[in-house]
């Protein structure tokens, strides 16, 4: 029982890398917006790795570990499924954390080898919100079919910054 | 990656064994003092050659002035890039458009470009200027090209998703670092026989060969660490722990310096006691990296911040931080 656990664990280990094995051409998008709020108020919303709910495709974040490196959330979304994420830098001076995504399903958010950064700049009494992504396409092998392509993977990306940021800015600048 | 040798030390010493030391020690001296002392010093490269993959491009860089000019379109996403040992061409794999894109240096244009295999990656060049090997993701194949043909002479089956290439300085051994199968293979470069593997760590990415041709140095994505390769015995001589989703190595004044993807970090070990000396913060998603032949700087292109950054190897600062295109990679030989 114990050594089929310890191979089926194996297995599972496994999995992400055989998942993430990728084609040459990785993705970017990066995406930013201007709030007219201070970078503290902005940091202490998106400097929380525990709480995505100011974005609005997600509908519950648990997770454990709060801000140290090493941390992980749960995300679910607002239409069901989940994103499995965990924190792999920090840093609340320069007010920038990085994470990926350790886990997802193509079907849902149709990229591989995910990771992202975001950062937040004063600009006097206002900020800049930056966020930075890199992946590769959902399918791993040469000619992808169009849902799991490069252009949807950059596609879902793009539409996930935008609509987070755009409202991040309306809840700052409306609060 | 052909000449990705150590820059800016003498050979020879290293290897010998100390039940020989005497003996050894008197013959690495007579075979390395007569070329110590007619040997002209290394000129800094003068240029490097960036390939952005993301903007679908290629910038040139002035290293003197530290300055690029407007990238150049290039077609098909080119990743992989060899310069041809006398600096007229560089060659670059385009993996989108499964091409080898020839771009003659002095004209600043493309020359031609032609299809290779299903999923050309890493590239490298043989010493004699003649052949071009290409490593072929998807077909775990690497080709033998003639560039000024466009004609592909062969092909030899290697490992698993073969992608960084490496040619001896002396031209006659080609190895792959085979990621999927977690080893390189040895091709025999007269023959294009495969002639051994090696076991190394996990999903080796680029690899690296010493000057002298001892030793090979491959970046494992998987596990985080560089494996050292000795050559002769076909046994892995060693393993350093570097930062997080390692992609390349360069040799220089003595040491390794290996691109720590995630880690945004350049790891420097030395090469004789193959233990970690710095760790040093550079743009995000460091990727290609090469040593220049003074061996006085590396060059490490950051594929998010698309910046080519100069570290000095003495220092083991970042000396400078040159703007490319957007996405740079530069897998290979990249300077001239």
């Amino acid at each position: 029982m114990l050594r089929l656990f310890a191979s089926t664990l194996a297995l599972v280990c496994l999995l992400p890398f055989a998942a993430t094995a990728h084609g040459p051409s990785r993705q970017k998008v990066t995406e930013s917006v201007e709030i007219n709020a201070p970078a503290d108020k902005v940091w202490a919303v998106v400097g929380n790795f525990q709480d995505m709910g100011w974005h609005p495709a997600f509908k519950k974040t648990e997770g454990k570990g709060g801000n140290d490196v090493g941390a992980t959330r749960v995300l679910t979304l607002e239409g069901g499924g989940q994103i499995f994420e965990k924190l792999t830098k920090y840093n609340a001076e320069g007010k920038t954390l990085s994470y990926e995504i350790t886990e997802v399903d193509v079907k849902l958010v149709p990229v591989t080898n995910y990771s992202a950064h975001l950062t937040v700049t004063p600009d006097g009494d206002k900020s800049k919100v930056e966020w930075k992504s890199a992946f590769y396409r959902g399918y791993v092998n040469n000619d992808p079919p169009p849902e799991l392509s490069d252009e949807a993977a950059v596609k879902a990306i793009t539409g996930v910054f935008q609509s987070g940021l755009a409202a991040l800015k309306k809840k700052l600048e409306g609060g | 990656m052909p000449a990705r040798h150590e820059a800016g030390k003498a050979r020879g010493v290293q290897g010998c064994k100390a039940r020989h030391l005497a003996a050894a020690l008197l013959v690495c001296c007579v075979l390395v003092s007569p070329a110590a002392a007619h040997a002209e010093p290394a000129k800094a490269a003068r240029e490097a050659f960036v390939t952005n993959q993301t903007g679908d491009s290629l910038s040139i860089v002035d290293l003197a002035a530290q300055t690029s000019a407007p990238a150049i379109t290039i077609g098909g996403k080119p990743a992989g890039v060899a310069v041809s040992p006398d600096g007229a061409f560089a060659y670059l794999t385009s993996p989108e458009s499964k091409e080898l894109v020839v771009f003659d240096i002095a004209a600043r244009r493309i020359a031609s470009r032609f299809a290779v295999g299903q999923g050309p990656l890493g590239i490298a060049v043989h010493p004699a200027g003649d052949r071009v090997f290409v490593a072929d993701w998807y077909e775990h194949k690497l080709y033998a090209v003639d560039p000024a043909k466009g004609r592909i002479l062969g092909s030899v089956e290697v490992g698993k998703s073969p992608s960084g290439v490496a040619v001896t300085a002396d031209g006659a051994r080609i190895v792959t670092a085979d990621r999927d199968s977690n080893e390189i293979s040895l091709i025999d470069a007269a023959t294009f026989a495969r002639t051994g593997h090696v076991t190394v760590g996990e999903r080796p990415f680029g690899v690296t060969v010493d000057r002298a041709g001892k030793r090979a140095y491959t970046a494992n994505v998987g596990s985080d660490d560089v494996s050292v390769v000795d050559l002769a015995t076909g046994k892995v001589a060693g393993t350093v722990k570097v930062g997080r989703r390692p992609y390349a190595v360069a040799l220089a004044a003595g040491k390794g310096f290996v691109t720590d993807q995630y880690g945004g970090t350049v790891t420097v070990f030395d090469l004789e006691t193959l233990t970690v000396i710095k760790t040093i913060e550079v743009g995000e998603y460091p990727e290609g990296i090469e040593a220049d032949p003074t061996g006085e700087a590396v060059y490490v292109a950051c594929w998010e911040a698309n910046t080519l950054e100069r570290i000095d190897t003495a220092t083991l600062e970042v000396t400078a931080r040159i703007p490319v295109g957007d996405g740079p990679r530069a897998f290979g030989q990249f300077l001239r």
